[in-house]
């Protein structure tokens, strides 16, 4: 009964032939030429629809009234279109283009054609309502409407052909896969950039549906499967593109208005990850992690020469207040750890979320009137000034390779170099002894104790060198911010980064992988912040989010199959037939 | 300090413990079974208060009655409150979970307790108008007592803390008999000892289940009455904190014994109040009083953890390899 | 008895000094005496077996002498010294143990799973592994050559790089003596080791017994398969209600009328399949 749901971190259950699709069933009705065929020609009236005015006024936000050249969303359909025709290529069987359907092309095809038409579908919708009535479209719009709708009839009338993946005829030679890997890391970023930077709610929603449908295309296809197969074994390549193409996004930016949110996820991220060490290796559910941001945000406040701070002419260089941030940190996690660790795990959920509370209660309190003279109160400390390291102001405008780094930019510099710290540390200590140890703890504290491990001291590091993630990232937020106040860490918040969301991130990502949290915390930070209409009904949101999600795919959205690539699956599969055939073979002897 | 004041300090925190204790049975029993913590638990009981509350304030001649008369019919506005969350709860986020890993169902409480405070947040009706208001953000008014406190000796009892404890004390005593005597209770007992060898002995422990979730959200109505009789007002986010300290109550006691839930919360709420009502006492000490209080609560938890983690009245399991 | 009594030989075939002397354990939950002034002795290279009907308080023996529980009374030597009261030290100190109800981390690797069973004979701590040194390299290709090995000495290297929980029922029985004997012991506990496997696989498990011992380990056995058991052992004891019945080496313990009547129902005659227990699976 047990085995039905899947564990943490468990790899997916042996995959259930599609009875369905075992066969390619011949659709009778329509050959499969001509849905082809339908596929090709609406892709291409689909591009062609996008260099076509969809309105004729400019009052839709994101001018779709030109022609002669894309607009606004128009973009998205375009880019959509592209790729549909690129995967009509693996339809065709094209040389070389088969490499992006190891699992069949069919649903490829349906995901993209669903996502070039649903996004415009609902932009021209929005244009109809929001302008109020169909006349507001020109022939365009009409264009657009009919072109996407095509593909989508064609796709569905091919045969669904999904089958096991096929693997790959030779593997490729290592400078195609580093090019691989860097266009899609690439692509990646570009879609992540386009996220970030739309600047109204209308755009981002057809964005996201385009994105997530394609995104379900492409995962049914198996050319995700594919690529992480690739990275997995390219780590350092994949490592290195990443960075890259995270720095490429903020050269990418003409002001500093999106590198706020840019540096927003990338704390809510970074701190995540750390949280996924805590959580997704050792399997510890800590509910009061923001806190030890807030420790490390308070600790480098306070001895940062900021006027309103208790120590306000202490302003020791950065290096010492990450080096008391960090420290204080551990002590906090040692303090809240120690007595913990050693009972049942259900007793940290607890006293972490109790922690939380304290914590926040604590700095209240530590204002001088209720309590010692520290904190400054609810008002918290203010004026935290910018960090200025190596002669780099980060508080004033810098111009780089002839682009100019705002504030904001500036720290988005510094934060990517503190994420490739902890996504470095966490890689490294994954793969070790020490990784092995709280895996091992996470799925059977007691056989791991059996096996020599201190159990106990191995939970104690892995709470302390989270406590430490987070402290180190808060040393930064304090900068970033300018401000540290109490109420910025609290269990939950309408926004990140608080103890629930990060929790959620980590969880919606995929627990004890590197993507999944980051994932996770640039959709839980996006979304929100994009769709306007949510208004106050954030939290509320966010609430049935989790438990939808774990009642339906609770292992994330990037699922930790810890290294298991899909041959092994075979391997035992040939290996039980194996074991069957010697039974059945032996068996045979006995009876004779 | 004269006794007075020391034995005024000790009522209020019985009153405050007995609270505590009848929201820790819930935690305890559904802890007892199926090893959760049902983060939820504290809007259960936030549920129940404003169920009573729109009872009251909906059923226009409840309002004509004396207090003291209206307070069952509140009562059942704010059992069905807690208990119908509570079962929905139960059947539609947890029970899918059954056996699923340890992670899954505590997230997903935390989840039902995030969405919980939001509905109430979002569209609790303001008194009054019944209108529909978006974001009720300030604490509604409840109902409270008019007459005067008792008083015994120099010690002055609040009539709605002398009700807490008498309904703790009578919900209790209805607990230990339904757990002993009662076909259900003796199942529930089983099913907390092994659910699957409960399960061979044709125990519906699904039913068992929801009875624990029932009688707890049912208990954490009536803790919500008292705290809204106690304290005049209602909060959709009253959950959290208490629900944090109910918890530290069942933890306190021992979680999975009820009885201990109750004790937990008596010294809790006991030792919180003569804490915090000490240290104010005294010149030196008063800034550490009443904004601190929850700190020692965390700190009384702590040092129990640490000197008798198995909680006063806890057993010592032994895994079994 | 006192523990300074030098270790009585065995009654039959105890080779070389003692490995494991136990001396009057008990062990109580509450009321129920599990295991009763139970003593033991196993000697270099010996295999001893332990047998028992249901309930019988052998796997709380082993729990007891595994450091999973403190037994309330009697006292426990590995190789001379007493054994420490936690199970990560007894494993240091050199005794592995597997699981009748197999506790292998499912979601690990196979090899994974043999590696930490490595864990008590390396070092390498937090910054070595973000380090990465020279030393923290060959210290992980030594565990990860040491876990092939195992893998391939119980035959099931070629699963090295699924995951536990895919495997077959008989080879995570082999994957959990491979994770024991990763910590290079002096003395491995199996308990229940071929439960749910067919014939041929116990015979092939009793084949791997004895390359274990080849190995120069001594081994104690908890089984309920008799045929294995009387071919395998050097030595069985018997424990009936906690208390150890007999023991002495297989003819003998075949033989007498108590183990008869209180486990083994009929005499047990070589080559009868039957002597199964019938709940023989049932924890
Ligand atoms: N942790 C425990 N708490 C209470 N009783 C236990 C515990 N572990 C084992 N027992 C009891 O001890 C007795 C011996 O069990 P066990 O050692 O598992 O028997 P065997 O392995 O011989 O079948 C059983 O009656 C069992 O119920
Ligand atoms: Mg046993």
């Amino acid at each position: 009964m047990a085995d039905k749901v899947p564990e943490w971190g468990s790899a997916s259950q042996p995959r259930q032939p599609d009875t369905l699709s075992a066969q390619p069933q011949r659709n009778a009705a329509v050959s499969p030429a001509l849905a082809k065929a339908l596929i090709g020609l609406g892709a291409l009236a689909t591009i062609a629809s996008t260099f076509l005015a969809w309105t004729w006024t400019t009052s839709f936000p994101g001018d779709l009234s030109v022609t002669g050249y894309p607009g606004g969303n128009q973009v998205i359909t375009l880019v959509v279109g592209v790729l549909l025709l690129v995967a009509l290529g693996t339809a065709y069987g094209l040389p070389g283009l088969r490499w992006l359907a190891p699992r069949g092309h069919v649903r490829l095809l349906r995901g993209l054609a669903l996502a070039g038409a649903v996004s415009t579908w609902y932009i021209l919708l929005a244009v109809a309502i929001e302008l109020n009535g169909i006349a507001n479209w020109v022939t365009g719009s009409w264009v657009a409407l009919t072109a996407t709708a095509l593909p989508v009839a064609g796709a569905f009338l091919l045969a669904d052909d999904r089958h096991e993946a096929a693997r790959p005829p030779a593997a490729l030679p290592r400078w195609a896969q580093t090019v691989i890997i860097l266009a899609a890391i690439i692509s990646a970023m570009f879609i992540a950039d386009y996220g970030i930077t739309t600047s109204f709610t209308e755009e981002f929603i057809g964005f996201a549906l385009a994105v997530g449908l394609a995104a379900w295309g492409l995962n049914s296809s198996g050319v995700l499967a594919r690529l992480t197969e690739l990275n997995a074994r390219n780590r350092v390549a994949t490592s290195a593109a990443a960075f890259a193409a995270a720095l490429l996004f903020v050269f990418l930016q003409t002001s500093d208005q999106y590198n706020t949110i840019a540096d927003d996820i990338l704390i809510f991220a970074t701190v995540a990850l750390g949280l996924n060490i805590v959580v997704g290796l050792a399997g510890l559910l800590d509910l009061g992690y923001v806190a030890f941001l807030g420790v490390g945000a308070y600790s480098a406040a306070l001895v940062s020469g900021a006027a309103s701070s208790r120590f306000a002419h202490t302003a020791l260089p950065f290096w010492a207040q990450i080096l008391i941030g960090v420290g204080v940190s551990i002590i906090a996690g040692v303090i809240i750890g120690a007595p913990t660790l050693r009972l049942r795990g259900d007793y940290l959920a607890i006293v972490t979320l109790g922690f939380g509370e304290i914590f926040r209660i604590v700095v209240n309190n530590l204002n001088g009137v209720s309590g010692p003279s520290l904190t400054n109160g609810p008002e918290g400390v203010y004026g935290v000034p910018d960090l200025s390291l190596f002669g780099y102001d980060f508080g004033k405008p810098h111009v780089l390779f002839g682009v100019t780094f705002g504030k904001f930019g500036n720290y988005y510099l510094l934060l990517l170099v503190a994420m490739a710290i902890v996504v470095f540390i966490y890689a490294r200590v994954n793969e070790s002894r020490l990784g092995r140890a709280w895996v091992a703890i996470r799925e059977d504290e007691t056989a791991a104790e059996a096996m020599g491990i201190h159990g106990y001291r191995f939970k104690l590091l892995a709470f302390a060198l989270g406590a430490s993630l987070a402290g180190f990232a808060g040393t930064i937020n304090a900068h970033l911010l300018n401000t540290v106040t109490p109420d910025q860490y609290m269990f939950s918040a309408s926004s990140p980064p608080n103890s629930a969301f990060l929790l959620a991130a980590v969880v919606l990502g995929g627990m004890g992988t590197i993507s999944g949290p980051l994932l996770g915390a640039s959709l839980l930070y996006l979304v929100p912040a994009k769709f306007e209409f949510f208004q106050n009904k954030q939290l509320l949101l966010f609430g049935l989010a989790l438990i939808l999600m774990m009642r339906f795919r609770p292992e994330g959205l990037v699922p930790n199959k810890r290294r298991q690539l899909e041959f092994h699956e075979e391997e035992v599969a040939e290996a039980e037939a194996h074991a069957v055939a010697e039974a059945d073979a032996s068996e045979a002897e006995a009876v004779a | 300090m004269t006794t007075t004041v020391f034995l005024q300090l000790v009522t209020n925190g019985i009153a405050q413990g007995a609270m505590y204790g009848l929201i820790a049975v819930g935690y305890t029993m559904v802890y007892g079974i199926i090893q959760l913590i049902n983060f939820a638990h504290g809007e259960f009981f936030m549920f129940g208060g404003f169920g009573a509350l729109a009872v009251y304030l909906w059923i226009p001649p409840v309002q004509h009655l004396p207090l003291l008369a209206a307070l069952p019919i509140m009562l059942v506005g704010g059992m069905i409150a807690s208990v119908v969350i509570a079962v929905l709860a139960e059947r539609f986020a947890y029970r899918p979970l059954r056996n699923a890993p340890r992670l899954a169902p505590l997230i997903t409480a935390i989840g039902v307790s995030i969405l919980l405070q939001q509905l109430v947040f979002l569209w609790y009706p303001q008194p009054g108008g019944g209108k529909v208001q978006v974001g009720v953000n300030a604490p509604v008014q409840f109902p409270t007592f008019a007459g005067k406190p008792f008083h015994l000796g120099g010690v002055l009892i609040q009539r709605a803390n002398l009700l807490t404890v008498i309904v703790a004390f009578l919900c209790m005593a209805y607990l230990a008999y339904f757990v002993a005597k009662t076909r259900t209770g003796r199942a529930m007992q089983a099913t907390a000892q092994d659910p699957d060898t409960a399960r061979l002995m044709g125990i519906n422990t699904d039913k068992v289940i929801v009875v624990a979730f029932v009688l707890g959200a049912a208990f954490a109505a009536v803790a919500s009455i008292t705290y809204g009789l106690r304290f005049g007002q209602v909060s959709y986010d009253m959950g959290f904190s208490a629900g944090l300290k109910a918890f530290t109550a069942a933890v306190l006691g021992g979680i999975g014994n009820i009885y201990g839930a109750m004790v937990g919360g008596l010294v809790l709420g006991i030792a919180e109040q003569v804490t915090t009502g000490v240290l104010a006492n005294y010149h030196a000490t008063q800034q550490w009083g009443t904004a601190w209080q929850d700190v020692w609560a965390f700190l009384l938890l702590i040092i129990v953890l640490l000197v008798r983690p198995q909680g006063l009245l806890g057993e010592r399991v032994a895994d079994r390899a | 008895m006192t523990s300074t009594m030098t270790t009585e030989p065995g009654p039959a075939g105890a080779v070389g000094t003692s490995v494991l002397e136990a001396r009057g354990v008990t062990m109580r939950f509450g009321g129920l005496t599990a295991v009763d002034g139970v003593d033991l002795t196993v000697g270099d290279r010996e295999i001893v077996g332990l047998i028992g009907p249901n309930g019988a308080g052998k796997t709380t023996f082993f729990n007891c002498l595994t450091g999973l529980y403190v037994p309330t009374s009697g006292d426990v030597r590995y190789k001379g010294t007493v054994l420490p009261s936690k199970p990560y030290r007894v494993t240091q100190a050199g005794i592995a143990r597997t699981f009748q109800n197999i506790r292998l981390f499912a979601n690990m690797t196979v090899l994974e799973n043999v590696m930490v069973g490595r864990h008590c004979r390396t070092k390498e701590g937090l910054f070595s592994a973000i380090g990465r040194g020279p030393r923290y390299r060959a210290a992980e290709r030594d565990s990860r050559e040491n876990a092939r090995e195992l893998l391939d000495f119980l035959g099931i290297g070629r699963h090295a790089g699924s995951l536990a929980r895919n495997l077959p029922y008989g080879d995570q029985r082999k994957l959990e003596i491979a994770r024991a004997m990763a910590s290079d012991p002096g003395l491995i506990l199996l308990d229940e080791p071929t439960a749910g496997m067919n014939p041929q696989e116990t015979r092939a498990t009793q084949d791997v017994v004895f390359k274990i011992r080849e190995r120069g380990l001594a081994v104690v056995v908890i089984e309920h398969d008799m045929r294995f058991i009387f071919g395998l052992c050097d030595r069985v004891a018997v424990l009936v209600q906690g208390r150890k019945l007999v023991e002495g080496t297989p003819q003998v313990v075949r033989a007498d009328e108590r183990v008869i009547a209180a486990y083994l129902g009929t005499p047990y005659e070589d080559g009868a399949a039957g002597a199964r227990e019938d709940e023989g699976t049932a924890s």
